[in-house]
């Protein structure tokens, strides 16, 4: 007993000792699977920022620098890893901060744990709705009063919003919607088809389709879409099943492009569809053009850190590097590794972060459960509409590039959209 | 337009049944000579595929691909024949059972430790633009599939009733011990029922890729049907798994277009289901009397 406690003292020391000079960050995500160009994406991303921090002493925290030290987990994009590994990170006594998960499913089976411990976490770069509304005020209870959950992604509100915007700017007015039968999926669905009412009810839905992971033959769902008369497929899915979709629109001679959720541009989407993937829009919060000097530094930095010519997934690794300095930041604001100070200084960040997305001025304010965009970083503004061309996503609307570049070159006020109150 | 409907999703399932009934045929081979299955060969399909994916990427071209993924299947089937099958069969065991199902998942974590978890497209000169025929969209790849698929059964069938190898082959079906007898090593010809059998999963990987992409888990759907068309036509019927083959395809395809996509395997099962009561030896099988 007395050798045991004895034990248990000089471990605790020692963790003490290491907690002292590194920052603890966890980086999860899917690293195998059908989800894995965004997982490693983000992943590589958030790297890429820690190599910066690092190679330049570290993060000033009080007094001294301190470098960053990774912990890194695969969920494997399955919740029951998800959970089992939230559980791990929310047992570590000196951990900083999470970033990562990708899936929608992950996120509700695991972040409760982190959110009990009061566990810093910035979701990057799941999209769905879910994992921020789980912790929101909803009709029969109440949301958690304080929540150290937050998100750097463009959710699926913005994203449908967008989807459904751009099907009536092209004049389309027949739509199918398809999804795929997941939490991500079917949470998809349910904000287009309230988008599509949100905006005049344009478009009508004339067939409503959905499949399972690991489905190839499309067949029967577009058939149905083609015979009611589809001009556009409105999709909520994940990359394999994707391009099973637009390689059966492409059999049965369809032509009407694919818009949905931001996963069309992943590597597994793009190169599994080859060129019946060309046309497709989905919202993008980065792409893969060296329009700016941050831009082309942060491309070429990948490329030349991960022997790649394309990033698998751009938009989740420009995430996981904005989102890993915005971390950052809050631990030099905080001075202090103590993830709930770390928490506070996210909520009230005083420094603007030059990201490679954008420069984020406050991006999260104090959590309120009546508004989860206290939570979420991104708005409107910082997204656009992306369009694969050739095996590469690229600007779908001009007007979108001329709008970065503008934004980049002159100096930004503090966001108007953020000054407004909740 | 509905006419047209029913005949493209019937087409198009039943030329994705005809990849199911290509597996089940493979069943059919190891299960006359030894009256054994190896269940891993869902996996064998897989493993195969992806070796031929390498070979193509390697810059072999199409011709020599092939060949090349066939032997590397045949040479799988003689493992699981050797490591699996043979032991558990001079034991009169019913072993291979879980030994087979053990190979299986080895080649699995093998293939997603060499090759990695992902889904990936493979690469075929065949093109996937569709051809309209009758009102009714095929692609060529399909067509492949068809082509492919009769050709190697053709083969093997021609090779069985010609060839002398091939008579000790259907001699060892028909009876093991009277084949003994006359000469024919019952072992050597199980080896060769397993390379076979692992020939014509190669060739079902290589077929159905381009179209479903290649990636570790891509059998386990695969395999599941070609059980149901074994099953259902019978272990012993190699016309049989063709003809349920395609109707297994057509009425899957079917049924998801008119229950929806939720409802796509049940038909199927059911015609399991009813298979197995109504003629468990199979709807083109022969009744078997066992000895005990």
């Amino acid at each position: 007993m007395f050798r045991q406690t004895l034990c248990g003292l000089l471990l605790v020391a020692a963790s003490g000792a290491q907690a002292a000079d590194t920052v603890k960050i966890a980086l999860t995500g899917p690293f195998s699977g059908g989800s894995a160009p965004m997982g490693t994406s983000a992943r590589d991303g958030s790297k890429l920022a820690i190599a910066e921090i690092n190679a330049a002493g570290g993060i000033q925290v009080g007094a001294k620098k301190m470098k960053i030290e990774i912990i890194e987990r695969d969920d494997e994009a399955k919740n029951e890893r998800g959970a089992l590994i939230a559980q791990e990170l929310a047992a570590m006594s000196d951990l900083s901060g999470v970033i990562g998960t990708v899936n929608t499913g992950v996120c509700l089976a695991g972040d409760k744990h982190l959110q009990e411990k009061g566990i810093t976490k910035i979701i990057c770069p799941a999209a769905g709705s879910a994992s921020m509304t789980q912790w929101a005020n909803k009709p029969d209870k109440p949301g958690v009063r304080d929540n150290s959950i937050f998100r750097f992604a463009a959710y699926d509100g913005i994203q449908a919003a967008m989807v459904v915007e751009e099907a009536i700017n092209r004049k389309f007015t027949k739509v199918a919607v398809v999804f795929d039968s997941t939490n991500y999926g079917v949470s998809g669905r349910d904000d287009m088809l309230e988008q599509i009412k949100k905006q005049g009810n344009k478009l009508t839905v004339v067939a409503q389709e959905k499949f399972n992971i690991g489905d190839k033959d499309m067949t029967a769902q577009l058939l149905r879409a083609k015979s009611a008369g589809a001009e556009a497929i409105l999709i909520w899915a994940i990359g394999p099943e994707l391009a099973a979709v637009s390689n059966g629109e492409a059999k049965i001679g369809m032509k009407a492009p694919l818009i949905g959720g931001w996963t069309l541009s992943m590597s597994n989407y793009i190169d599994n569809a080859g060129k019946n993937g060309n046309g497709t829009l989905m919202p993008q919060t980065f792409i893969e053009e060296a329009i700016t000097p941050k831009a082309k530094s942060f491309i070429d930095g990948y490329h030349k850190a991960y022997k790649v010519d394309r990033i698998p997934s751009a938009v989740a690794a420009a995430q996981g590097y904005d989102a890993l300095y915005i971390l950052a930041a809050a631990v030099k604001q905080a001075g202090s590794t103590d993830t709930k100070k770390i928490k506070e200084a996210l909520e009230d960040l005083k420094e603007p972060v030059k990201g490679v997305i954008a420069t984020w001025s406050h991006p999260y304010t104090k959590w309120d459960p009546a508004d989860v965009t206290t939570h979420e970083a991104f708005r409107r503004e910082q997204v656009v509409m992306g369009m694969v061309k050739d095996g590469r996503v690229v600007f779908g609307n001009d007007a979108d590039r001329a709008r970065l570049i503008k934004s980049a070159t002159t100096v930004t006020p503090a966001k108007t959209s953020k000054t407004k109150k909740k | 337009m509905n006419a047209q409907i029913i005949g493209q999703m019937a087409v198009s399932g039943a030329l994705m049944g005809l990849v199911y009934a290509l597996i089940a045929y493979g069943f059919q081979l190891t299960f006359a000579t030894s009256k054994s299955i190896n269940f891993g060969q869902g996996e064998l399909v897989m493993i195969s595929a992806f070796f031929s994916l390498t070979l193509t990427n390697l810059g072999f071209p199409y011709w020599a691909m092939v060949p090349g993924g066939l032997l590397f299947g045949a040479l799988m089937g003689l493992v699981v024949e050797r490591a699996g099958v043979r032991l558990a069969l001079e034991q009169k065991s019913e072993g291979w059972i879980l030994l087979s199902i053990i190979i299986g998942l080895f080649f699995f974590s093998a293939a997603e430790n060499i090759w990695g978890r992902d889904d990936r497209p493979f690469p075929t000169p065949i093109s996937a633009d569709p051809i309209h025929i009758l009102g009714v969209d095929v692609t060529r790849l399909e067509l492949s599939v068809a082509v492919g698929v009769f050709a190697i059964m053709g083969l093997i069938e021609l090779f069985k009733r010609r060839t002398l190898l091939g008579k000790a082959f259907e001699a060892v079906s028909a009876d093991r011990d009277a084949a003994e007898l006359m000469g024919i090593s019952s072992t050597r010809t199980v080896m060769l029922s397993y390379g076979l059998s692992g020939s014509v999963a190669a060739l079902a990987g290589i077929l159905v890729s381009p179209i479903t992409t290649v990636g570790p888990t891509m059998a386990s759907a695969l395999i599941l049907k070609a059980f149901s068309v074994a099953v259902v036509a019978g272990l012993d019927s190699g016309f049989g798994v063709v003809l349920v083959g395609m109707f297994l395809g057509a009425l899957e395809s079917l049924a998801s277009f008119y229950l929806g996509s939720g409802w796509r395997e049940a038909p199927g099962l059911i015609l399991l289901i009813l298979a197995l009561a109504l003629r468990p030896n199979g709807v083109f099988g022969k009744a078997t009397i066992r000895k005990v």
